[in-house]
This record gives C-alpha cells, structure tokens and sequence, in this order.
C-alpha cells in the first residue's frame, strides 16, 4: 500500500489531535493548556484544509479555515485572560492547587 | 439588503444593542446613571418580543421566513422558533432579575451586554441553515458565556468553573470542525440539506460521531458533563438559569441539525440519543442525591432532565411519530421555564442569605430550613419548580415528560417501551432529592442564617410570578403551547423524512 498525500494528511491530523489531547490531559499549567487547545485547533485547520484541497473547494476552505482561526483567537485570549485572573488572585497557574469544585 | 424580514430583527436587535449597552455602562459612570445598562438591556429584549410575535404569526400562516445574504443564507422553521421562543422569554426575565441581584457588583455592563448578545446568538443557531454557519453562532453563543459563567472575576471558584467550562467546550468544538472538515472533504458542501441529498459514505459515520461528542459537551451528554455542575454553580443565578434553560438546549438543537442531515448514514442515531439518555438520567439522578448544595443539585436535575428530552427524540428518530418530538420539545420548553425558576428562586434565597451581606458563599441545603416563614414567595416558587421538576400533576413538567412516556409506549417495541419504564422510575427517583428540599423549607424551624436575612427586593419576585403561573397554566392546558411545540417537531421530523 503506498501512502497517498491525503492519507498522510489525515495522518498527521490524527496524530495533531493526540498530541493536542495528550497535552490537555497533562498539563498542569493553566498556559500549557491553553496552548494544548491550539494544537487541536491547527488539526482541525489542516483537516478544513486538505478537505478542501480534496474536493476542489480550496477557496472556500481557505475562507472557512480563516473563520476558524478568528474564532479560535478568541477562545484563547479568554482562556488566558481567565489565566491572568487566577494567578492574580490566587497567585498560581497551577491546575493541582484550584480544584475545589469536585463532585 | 433592502427587505430585511421581520425574524432577522430578532437577532439584529439584542445584537446591534450589545455594544451600545456595554458603551452606555463606560460612558455614564456617574452614580445616578449605573442602572442605564440594565434597563437598557429589559428594554431590548422586551422590544425583541414584537418582531418575535410577527415571526411567530407569519410562521403560522405558512410563510417561508428565509434571508440570503451571498451564500450565507437563515431560515427560521418550528425548531428556530422554539428555540428563540426561550432565549427571548428566559433572556427577558433574567435581565429583570439581575438588576437588584447585581447591584452591588462591578463590570455589570458587561454582564448586560455579554447577556443579550447571547440571546441574539442563540436565536441564530436556531435560524442557520449551513453547517459552518451553524458552528459559528455556536462557538459565538459559547464565548459570550465563559465570560457569564466567570463573572465573579475576584472568586476563586467561579475562575475555576469558567476555566474548566471553557477547555471542555473548546475541545468539543474542534471536534465539531473536524466533523465539518470531513462532511466537507467527502460531500463537498456544507449546506445540511445538500449533506442530506448527498451519497451515504461509510467515514460520514466519523463526522456523526465527531458532532455527537462536541455538540454534546454543550448539551451535556453524560461522559461530557462534568463542567455543568461547576459551571451552573458559580455563574450568577440568572446565568444558572439561562445556561441550564437555555444553552445546554442549543447545544442540543445544534446537535440534532447536523445529526438530521446525517440521518441517512447510519440506523443507529436513534439508539445512541436513546442510551445517552438513560446514562444522563441515570448518573444525573444518582449524582443529584448527593448534593448538599442547592444548585449542584439544580445542575445534575439538568443533566437528567437532558436525558428525558434525549428519550423522547430518541423515540422520534426511532418511529418517525411526531408525538415523541413534540413531547421532547415541550419538554425542553418546559425545562426552561421549571429550571429557570428553580435556579431564580434559589438564586433569591443565595441573594438575601448571602450575597447581600457581600459572601459568596454557596446556598447549602441546610440553609433553607424554614425559609418559607420569612421568604414565603420564594420558598413556595421554588418549591413549584423542583416539583415540577419531578413531575408531579398538575404542574408543566408532569405533562411534557407524560407526552414522552407515552409516544414511548405507542411505538410497540419493547425495548423502547422498557426505556419508557425506565425514564418513569428515575422520574419517580428525582422526587427523593426533591422533596426534602421542600420539606425543609416548609417543615423545619428557621435556621439563624433565615432569621437573620434581609428582605428580598421586589423587582426579583417579577420574574418568579411569572414563571410560575407559567408553570401551572401549562400543566392544566399543555395543549396551549401546541402552536410552538407542534411546528418545532414537525421540522424536525420533515429533516428525517426528506431523506
């Protein structure tokens, strides 16, 4: 079996979306998480992509994946500005030490 | 650009009017002036009730409430209408309330803006025709509420909630692009009724999955739950109220517009939405009994109640009736309304108990004994709610979750029907973590933290009353809410069969 360009492609944004999951999960730094999410983000941009690519449809991948971006722009700068809050009032980033809501 | 129809008012208003809110909150600071964006934003949704009532008009009459611009197209049907319905309705009430509940916070403008902007998004979910489109609004609806539910900036917990609750939902929505990306590369469009003409592909399957797990973060599908009792827990009261009546349900409504256009692909929706809603009963259930705080509790009933909606569609997708989507759909009606005014209620008692006396402590089960004496609208508004809640006659709830139950029953299968039997008996479960709450508000001697609360304002009773007649009038004529609950399960149903 040889490897055509898009079986690479979905290869790789498997293999982004493990690394991206795997970072969620071990992360302790609020930072480190926040980045972990943007490397899932760049698994979906490359899948938008190579759909697109795909079926011809490069334009409007492009568009979309530009939309994408926006939006995950946003997500990022809350999630770190909810970041700077937590370290200003409870003076660490460290996921371990704010776990009071169990249950 | 030059006819814009009515329904598209709906979501240009509270939209345009956010900025304008959050702007009136910066310009006048001076002290006389710091209620400006509250009523600015009960003003906008209360106008947003007249192009809401001409859409509703015109959908009845027939018309096709539709709106292109260049690709981009809306189109508001049944679903978009109930779904509007209870973001307007629920969004109203909630700006009403939170003017005294948050009185004495900072950044309210931003509350205000961040609130009515939600309303807006939500409304379009409803509206969008086209898959991206729809993860748009989607991702929209879920900025403005990390922002909502993180709103006691100075509180550990609430940062907390917020942090988590926006990591979960990200996740989630990569998985949604990365569904589209699929749908995209194999069907080549977007549109979900192109999705739905198009070839069956076996890897559509994937995309399915993909949406069932990201759209069910939002809508709180069991395994992806565990931000929901956090999240509900630390947002003020009113934004409990809007994520658990309201939010979870777009979640909901965009899962099931992009699983109708993969209807074809595979048999098993209608199993996987069925066993998700015996998980979500189940553990909802199980989880609720051991909360000792009132509204983890209020949020682990949503998750169960999530699971009677998921039921009765289930059931629908299953037999292609349409008595179990329009039980689903009355039911999710009705759970904005009960859950709504559990957590407002709830949300009066924390006000008066707590918050008042400048402590964000957390309303603890133990803190209502007695209410009713010194709080007896809100202890006996409350107490309707979770009894709703439960399902006892006559109230809302009995007669949405009977409406289920009983299009369960006419499918003739035994499995469904077992299903049914099983969703009655966790019904009949929920009464155990329900009753005592009314027993201790009713039964037990005032607690010093009672006795020693101050007066509720009266602005916050506004809401309850309401609510609550809502409540009791729908459980004695539920065929009162047909105009909206029929024409929201015939769309739904219209998507499986132009299959």
């Amino acid at each position: 079996m040889t490897l055509s360009p898009l079986l690479i492609i979905m290869i790789g944004v498997i293999g982004l979306l493990g690394a991206g999951f795997y970072g969620l999960l071990v992360s302790r730094n609020l930072i480190k998480i926040v980045v972990a999410l943007q490397v899932l983000v760049k698994a979906a941009l490359v899948g938008l992509i190579a759909a697109g690519n795909y079926n011809g449809q490069i334009n409007l991948a492009q568009s979309l994946a530009l939309t994408v971006i926006i939006a995950d722009t946003i997500v990022a700068v809350m999630g770190i500005a909810l970041g700077v809050q937590i370290r200003r009032h409870m003076g660490t980033l460290d996921v371990r030490e704010l776990s009071k809501l169990k249950g | 650009m030059s006819q814009i129809p009515v329904f598209l008012w709906l979501i240009l208003l509270p939209l345009l009017a956010s900025p304008v809110i959050y702007l009136l909150g910066r310009l006048f600071r001076k002290p006389g002036l710091a209620r400006l964006p509250y009523l600015a934003a009960v003003l906008v949704l209360a106008i947003s009730l007249v192009p809401f009532v001409l859409a509703a008009r015109a959908l009845g009459a027939g018309e096709t409430l539709h709106y292109e611009l260049g690709s981009i197209s809306l189109h508001m049907d049944g679903l978009g209408l109930l779904l509007a319905a209870v973001a307007l309705g629920l969004g109203g009430l909630v700006a009403l309330y939170s003017g005294p509940y948050l009185s004495k916070e900072d950044g309210q403008e931003k509350f205000y803006a961040m609130l009515v902007l939600m309303v807006s998004m939500i409304v379009g979910l409803g509206c969008a025709t086209d898959l991206f489109n729809l993860w748009i609004w989607f991702e929209a609806m879920a900025v403005t509420s990390y922002l909502l539910v993180a709103f006691y900036r100075t509180q550990a917990a609430s940062l907390e909630a917020g942090f988590k609750y926006l990591v979960q939902s990200a996740a989630g929505s990569v998985l949604v692009v990365v569904g589209i990306a699929i749908i995209f590369g194999a069907t080549g469009t977007l549109d979900l009724a192109g999705i739905r003409a198009a070839a069956p592909a076996p890897i559509l399957i994937a995309a399915g999955a993909l949406f069932v797990v990201g759209f069910g973060v939002k809508s709180a599908l069991v395994p992806m739950h565990t931000w929901l009792p956090d999240a509900h827990s630390q947002a003020p009261s009113g934004i409990s109220a809007m994520l658990s009546g309201v939010v979870i349900e777009a979640g909901l409504v965009a899962l099931l517009r992009s699983l109708g256009a993969l209807f074809a692909v595979s048999a098993s929706w209608p199993a996987l939405l069925i066993g998700f809603g015996a998980l979500n009963m189940l553990l909802g259930n199980l989880m609720a009994l051991q909360q000792k705080q009132v509204k983890r509790l209020l949020a682990f009933s949503s998750v169960a109640h999530m699971g009677y909606m998921l039921l009765g569609l289930g059931i629908a997708f299953y037999s292609g009736q349409i008595a179990g989507a329009q039980g689903s759909m009355f039911h999710l009606f009705n759970h904005g309304l009960m859950k709504g005014l559990a957590f407002l209620s709830a949300g009066t008692l924390l006000y008066t108990l707590y918050i008042a006396r400048s402590h964000h402590g957390p309303l603890m089960i133990d803190d209502l004994a007695g209410a009713a004496t010194r709080y007896p609208l809100a202890a006996l508004t409350f107490s309707m709610a979770v009894l709703a809640l439960g399902g006892l006659p006559p109230l809302a709830g009995f007669m949405s979750k009977w409406q289920i139950f009983v299009a369960g029953f006419q499918t003739h299968n035994i499995w469904l029907e077992t299903m049914v039997i099983f969703g009655a008996l966790n019904s009949v479960l929920s009464l155990v973590y329900y009753a005592p709450l009314v027993n201790a508000m009713y039964r037990l001697e005032p607690s010093a933290r009672v006795r020693e609360g101050g007066r509720a304002p009266w602005v916050m009773s506004i809401p309850l009353v309401i609510l609550g007649l809502a409540i009791v009038v729908l459980g004695v004529w539920p065929s009162l809410m047909n105009w909206l609950t029929e024409p929201a399960a015939r769309s739904l149903l219209a998507v499986l069969a132009g299959q």
